[in-house]
């Protein structure tokens, strides 16, 4: 402690007016705050907002706290507050660090210093305010100039300019070009997720023609496997799944449309601008799928949801924040949901600029909506046409119910449901009164039909209920559920006491009703508490004096538990057969019910009346500040036009409005953040390897000017993804061999300023393709509903996995029903993403567990058979096989062509030969399955 | 801790990487060396460290960021929210409130409306030398509160089931986020290596709410996951097929080796490539070790009674029981971290600890099989001595309501006040720490969120949880978020 510090301190501890000789900040102060606070409460990242190494920090304060010190006033001053220890569990420095605490005369000059009105003087501040706007990424892209090479021989386009000038700068050579093989393997493998064929490489090897490289990315472009390769990458972006995630993990049925709209979207090079518009705004009817991308976040189910306010409002925030979180990670590299709770520590996004972005985004919600595509038009028709028979059958079976104390037996009351036909009656009112149960009864439904088969107890038809009592569980027993149309214990009514209860139907207008229909539960689970003994009248008025007339009762049937119940009892042989035919084919047009609104549905965002978005203090929702418009990012308004729409502006306006902004050629980031995708899932690490952060915490580039270069050229393609592809691929730095040397290691381990191609692993889904591709049984049926890998599709109790795969679950692994979070037993080791959050970039793990996968699952051993009887068969046709020792030598030969794209060299063949001389050509090919070189894009 | 020390250990870790480079080939390690500093500023005393992970040996030990208390971790992991009434958290005023409204309290709770308070559903009595007041429900595990530290007085971020297993495991309550077994083998390594260095139990009645997030490693390195198994479901892959001769087997691991080994020759410089076939040979050793791991045969008949393993006429139990020495087996061997869970998924209070309508029925089911299985594994960890460097860590992901739901007999989901605790290394005995208000509504004294009892568990493995970090999507990511702070109160 400084000399005069001490002083001060004693004159403090002594009492003598502060204010007399009030604390000098440079001397007494700012020592003070370097010693206990500014470890964490200085510089860009300082905690809670807080900063006391800048006078406008201090006076401005942090997130939860306001301005931490308030001149003249030490007691309200929050910086004492927390020194004094006002609260100990909030006292700083806290308790658990290795800062001391501020001693008693230590606090008091801090108080004297601020009740002397904490006299800070300006311009004296060691530390300065960063300006978060400064930064590369922000700025507007500026095409510039290609630099001169000295190797002017290398280079095939300006792409390699770039890359050769800067390893001319570093003293490093390019590595000389693939041989054709390794390029031929690669290309394909980069761009379809599948190895060449035998075929294709013999036709390259030998094509020297100048074109022959271009040929092939051409061809290779063209495949439709291009498509299901690239949406691939996209999805890992977007965190694609096919269950809702969280704990229940239920079936999300209809998501897979929107993979299918990525798939195709590669595919048809649709430009890119256009293919973020229709995933935020909505494209062209026919393609409602392209905003699955808004909803392709875990959501938590209404029943997972905490029935208090307090939650729901919480899960809403969290469901919108995913939302933000995708778009802005995926379209802008912007971690703007750092801003949810506070500004953003590293980057000019505010709190409110991030619920201005939430504002765009008010009206969507997590759900289901009509594909409008001519399958779906089809299965509408199905689907209605279906419907209305059903409800003809309905109106025809009960002529076929014997009537209610009409002198004959009925059928014994099931829990699961029963009908009380009676003559037709007019009737204001309806009352189900149940005699008794050892239980409160319950009712899942209770239905009253008229002439025409209309349910008329419906709510939505206007009809009240009212009972004796309600033993309620909120949302599973309740009153309403009585008549909501839904069937099932979830949604049942139940009797407050075990006898004498009732449930009343009120009718807005007298109705003529010919028939009631009512179970326990429909669905067949519970039978407890079923109405055993019951009677149901009809009353004239809505008065509580008029009359009730009793129409069926129990009195008529078959005692409840009745062994051979017969549901039909008192019918005739002919009309019991017309039943039962009616029955049966109201079952299938049901299912086909089922089945089409299944599949006329696509989850991809619902859209409702935007509720309103207000500032929350600390992401809190329970704290609310002003209400936001929707609004671009406050920052980039000098770079691209922003957009501020009125607090009432119409859902699909924002989401247009949004899109709009957000494809702006002047917008410095989406072009940049594209190309650097693209460029990362050819070379494995982006030109900025963070691919979703080009934010001021994310990496610079290694090659600013090529991001740049391309950015523009992307732009002025009218963002064509295919030019990118072809403008890379023709590069003589794609074309490079991956082979290592001394000089390129010693400089460059890492290889970011590309001396050679970066040799990598395929992705576990390339390498399940690829084994099927060279077995030979691979299904290239593209498109629609996922196929499994698990025994289940969704739900709670764990999946197991499917060992043998069926034609079906031979596809390609885009295909797969991806359940969230559950990785496939066999390759979603290999870093396959779990959709919990975005995987901008896959990682590369070496684990033995990956191992043990490949080399002992079932899939590999089935795969590696049905390979050597691919080649057994094919060796049975070729001529050249003649003589076995020939032939063996051909099926090896055809092994490693199929699989790696070449012939073994002379040690491989004699080892190989004799492990497939004593063990049979199954056991190769589960080692080549195995191999490094099978896995690797050389 | 003093700063000195932790200079020491940086300078610790710098030795070790030197050690590692060393041995790596000598251009590729200088390289590599040089980056490393440059990125990891080592000597700054608040920056994120990033251990360094030697791609063929993913699992090798590496040290911690100061003196550790504790080596391992055994998780007892209580699915589906254990009532803190019904177990820890003596609340004699309930006794005198039963049946009664709680004034001022909430009309709807998770599930729906409140009914009344209701008294602890078991009796209470005082236990060993603290006179701590443990339920009769779990009369094994009572006997052992002279050795626990009870934080009484944990918050949680959301009352629903799933979100909150996420973020007692991972921190967060998001899917997809690394679990704390990945953050510590990430930052640890294992002591054993030929077995997986985070091994996660499943209950014999199935996979726990959260499923695989409680194991998941997130956005870290696929080496990290936990792998599953339990005494009756040996790790998946261990051995091909049938229709596999062993002689066969032999020949295409052996041929495999061969054609990596002639494959690296000529990409000599490829550490990928290197890594791959170490994971190979690593493989083979699990192939080696694991089956032996699930042979309880060598286990006295003493040891299974104690454990309850013999239990015939519980088999859920007996199956928990088995889980319990498989567990024990596990840190014997060094494994770095375990994971035991007890309960399975949403099932309306059958499989769980989700008491919503009949609790006490359900805690009588649920209790038999917990008790003295997880009571048994603790007290032969001490009595084998391994509780000197084990960590014991009994937790669950929210508490409950004093009140029952109305209408039913049981408890809704409370996430403002629950008890977890500690036992073992570093952990100091016979303390109860935190409180919750007289009725058990919230926590009011040392309020803890489960931020800190995480960066708590890391401090014992001697790992700081401010600067435990992986980057991802352009964040430094730390298990306890930006918050935390560890609960100095119950360590030795």
């Amino acid at each position: 402690m400084s000399c005069r510090l001490a002083i001060v301190a004693i004159i403090c501890l002594h009492g003598v007016a502060a204010r007399a000789a009030a604390p000098d900040f440079v001397h007494d102060i700012r020592p003070l705050l370097e010693k206990h606070c500014y470890a964490c409460h200085a510089g860009e990242q300082a905690k809670s907002g807080v900063r006391l190494d800048l006078k406008a920090g201090a006076f401005k304060g942090g997130d939860g706290w306001g301005p931490a010190i308030v001149a003249g006033d030490a007691n309200e001053s929050p910086l004492v507050q927390f020194a004094r220890g006002d609260d100990p569990d909030l006292r700083m420095p806290p308790n658990d660090s290795d800062l001391p605490p501020l001693a008693e005369h230590e606090v008091a000059i801090l108080v004297a210093w601020i009740n002397a009105g904490a006299i800070w003087p300006d311009g004296i501040d060691t530390a300065t305010v960063v300006d978060k706007t400064d930064h590369w990424a922000f700025k507007p892209v500026q095409r510039p100039a290609v630099p001169a090479v000295h190797a002017t021989a290398w280079p095939h386009n300006d792409i390699d300019r770039f890359i050769l000038a800067r390893l001319e700068a570093e003293g490093l050579q390019p590595s000389p070009p693939a041989d054709r093989r390794a390029w031929l393997r690669r290309a394909t493998l980069d761009l379809t997720g599948l190895p060449p064929t035998p075929d294709e490489v013999e036709h390259f090897v030998t094509d020297s023609s100048p074109g022959a490289h271009e040929d092939v990315i051409k061809r290779l472009l063209a495949s439709p496997h291009y498509g299901e390769r690239y949406a691939q990458h996209w999805l890992d972006v977007v965190r694609y799944a096919d269950t809702h995630g969280y704990e229940v993990n239920t079936e999300r049925p209809n998501a897979w449309p929107y993979r299918d709209y990525c798939v195709a979207a590669f595919n048809a090079d649709l430009p890119y601008d256009q293919f973020i518009r229709e995933q935020i705004a909505g494209a062209d009817q026919g393609k409602e799928a392209s905003t699955g991308f808004l909803v392709t976040a875990a959501v938590l189910l209404p029943g997972q949801i905490g029935k208090d306010e307090a939650s729901m409002r919480a899960a809403r925030q969290d469901a919108l924040n995913d939302i933000i979180v995708n778009t802005s990670d995926t379209v802008l590299g912007l971690t703007v949901g750092c801003a949810r709770c506070h500004d953003h520590k590293f980057d000019p996004i505010t709190a409110r600029d991030y619920y201005a972005l939430q504002a765009f985004f008010a009206g969507v919600d997590y759900g289901e909506r009509m594909l409008m595509t001519p399958e779906s038009f089809v299965l509408r028709k199905e689907h209605d046409a279906a419907q209305t028979r059903i409800t003809e059958i309905d109106r025809e079976l009960p002529r076929y119910q014997p009537l209610a104390r009409a002198g004959h037996t009925r059928p014994a009351v099931t829990p699961q449901f029963n009908t009380d036909r009676i003559a037709p009656v007019s009737a204001r009112r309806l009352r189900f009164t149940i005699d008794t149960n050892t239980l409160e009864p319950c009712l899942d439904e209770l239905e009253v039909f008229d002439g025409e088969g209309r349910n008329v107890a419906l709510a939505t038809a206007g009809t009240k209920s009212s009972s004796s009592g309600n033993l309620v569980t909120a949302g599973r027993h309740e009153l309403e559920h009585v008549n909501d149309g839904q069937y099932g214990n979830g949604r049942s009514w139940m009797a407050a006491t075990r006898h004498d209860s009732w449930v009343m139907l009120e009718f807005p207008a007298p109705v003529a009703i010919e028939r009631i229909m009512w179970g326990r539960d429909r669905t067949g689970k519970f039978k407890d508490r079923t109405p055993t003994a019951y009677r149901i009248e009809v009353s004239a008025g809505t008065d509580e004096n008029d009359a009730w007339t009793l129409v069926a009762d129990s009195t008529d049937r078959l005692p409840f538990g009745t062994k051979e119940n017969d549901p039909l009892a008192g019918l005739s042989a002919e009309d019991r057969a017309t039943v039962t035919a009616l029955e049966k084919e109201k079952a299938a047009a049901q299912a086909r019910v089922k089945a089409a609104t299944r599949d006329m549905r696509v989850f991809a965002g619902s859209f409702k009346e935007p509720h309103p978005v207000h500032l929350l203090n600390r992401g809190d929702a329970e704290q609310r500040k002003g209400q936001v418009p929707p609004e671009s990012i406050a920052t980039f308004a000098s770079v691209v036009s922003p957009v501020r729409l009125p607090d009432d502006a119409p859902e699909a306006e924002r989401r247009q409005a949004l899109a709009a902004w957000l494809t702006d050629p002047a917008h410095p980031l989406p072009a940049r953040v594209m190309v650097n995708r693209i460029w990362q899932w050819h070379f494995g690490v982006g030109l900025v390897d963070t691919p979703n952060d080009l934010g001021r915490n994310g990496s610079t580039p290694s090659h600013p000017e090529l991001l740049d270069w391309l950015a523009s050229e992307f732009v002025a393609s009218g963002w064509s993804v295919k030019q990118m592809h072809r403008l890379i691929m023709g590069s003589a730095t794609y074309q490079q061999a991956s082979a290592g040397n001394p000089a390129g290691l010693e400089h460059d381990a890492g290889c970011r300023l590309l001396w050679r191609f970066p040799p990598r692993r395929l992705e576990a889904e390339a390498i399940r393709d690829t084994i099927l591709a060279v077995s030979g049984r691979l299904n290239l049926a593209m498109g629609g509903r996922g196929f499994d890998l698990f025994k289940s599709r969704g739900g709670l109790a764990g999946f197991t996995p499917i060992e043998t795969f069926d034609e079906a679950g031979r596809r390609r692994m885009i295909y797969a029903h991806k359940v969230r979070m559950e990785r496939d037993a066999v390759f979603g080791g290999f870093d396959c993403p779990d959709a919990g959050q975005s995987t901008a970039r896959r990682r590369q793990s070496t684990t033995p567990l990956q191992a043990l996968n490949l080399f002992n699952s079932s899939f590999t051993l089935e795969e590696s058979r049905a390979f050597a009887a691919r080649i057994e068969a094919e060796a049975g046709q070729e001529s050249a096989a003649a003589t076995d020792g020939d032939s063996v030598r051909w099926q090896i030969d055809r092994a490693f062509e199929l699989a790696l794209s070449r012939s073994p060299d002379a040690v491989e063949a004699s080892a190989v030969e004799a492990v497939v001389g004593e063990h049979g050509l199954a056991t190769l090919c589960r080692v080549i399955f195995n191999s490094n070189e099978f896995v690797f894009v050389p | 801790m003093t700063s000195s020390n932790r200079i020491s250990f940086t300078g610790q870790r710098l030795l070790d990487r030197r050690g590692f480079l060393g041995n790596s080939a000598s251009a590729l390690g200088s390289i590599a060396f040089s980056s490393l500093l440059a990125n990891d500023n080592l000597l700054a005393a608040t920056d994120p460290i990033h251990p360094l992970i030697d791609p063929a040996h993913p699992y090798a030990p590496r040290p911690p960021h100061f003196s550790p208390k504790a080596k391992n971790v055994l998780v007892i992991f209580c699915a589906g929210a254990v009532s803190q009434l019904e177990t820890w958290d003596w609340k004699p005023e309930l006794v005198k409130w039963d049946d009664k409204p709680l004034p001022g309290g909430p009309a709807v709770t998770f599930q729906g409306p409140a009914g009344n308070l209701a008294r602890p559903q078991y009796a209470f009595k005082p236990r060993g030398q603290t006179g701590k007041m443990v339920s009769e429900m779990i009369p094994h595990l009572a006997e052992l509160t002279d050795d626990i530290a009870f934080v009484h007085s944990l918050t949680s971020k959301t009352n629903t089931h799933g979100p909150a297993e996420n973020f007692l495991s991972t921190g967060s309550i998001f899917d997809g986020f690394p679990s704390i077994g990945a953050w510590v083998t990430y930052a640890l390594g294992s002591e054993n290596q030929d077995l997986p260095a985070f091994v996660s139990i499943l209950d014999p009645r199935g996979i726990p709410q959260a499923s695989s997030n409680n194991w998941n490693p997130g956005f870290l390195p696929a080496e990290f996951q936990g792998t599953t198994l339990s005494a009756k479901d040996p790790v998946r892959h261990l051995a091909p097929p049938g229709g596999v001769s062993p002689a066969a087997d032999r020949a295409a691991r052996d041929l495999l080796a061969q054609l990596n080994e002639h494959h690296l020759a000529q990409h000599p410089e490829d550490n990928s490539l290197a890594a791959r076939i170490a994971s190979y040979e690593l493989a083979a050793r699990m192939q080696l070790s694991m089956p032996a791991l699930n042979d309880l045969s060598t286990e006295s008949a003493a040891t299974l009674k104690a454990y309850g393993a013999d239990d015939e006429s519980n088999p859920t139990k007996a199956a928990f029981a088995r889980n319990c020495i498989l567990a024990r087996r596990l840190i014997e061997k060094g494994v770095r971290f375990v994971q035991l869970f007890n309960g399975a998924y949403a099932s309306g209070g059958v499989l769980n600890w989700d008491g919503h309508t009949k609790l006490k029925e359900q805690y009588d089911v649920h209790a038999a099989v917990l008790d003295q299985p997880a009571a048994a594994l603790i007290k032969d960890l001490k009595q084998r001595g391994l509780l000197a460097d084990t960590l014991v860590v009994w937790c669950t992901e929210f508490g409950r309501m004093p009140f029952f739901q109305k209408g039913a007999k049981g408890r809704d989901h409370n996430p403002d006040g629950f008890t977890c605790w500690l036992n073992g290394a570093g952990v100091k005995p016979g303390v109860s720490h935190g409180a919750t208000d007289d009725l058990g509504v919230k926590a009011v004294e040392n309020t803890h969120s489960l931020y800190d009892f995480n960066a708590t568990i890391l401090h014992l493995l001697g790992l700081d949880h401010t600067r435990l970090s992986f980057r991802h999507n352009g964040f430094e990511r730390r298990l306890t978020d930006v918050h935390g702070h560890v609960i100095n109160e119950i360590l030795s």
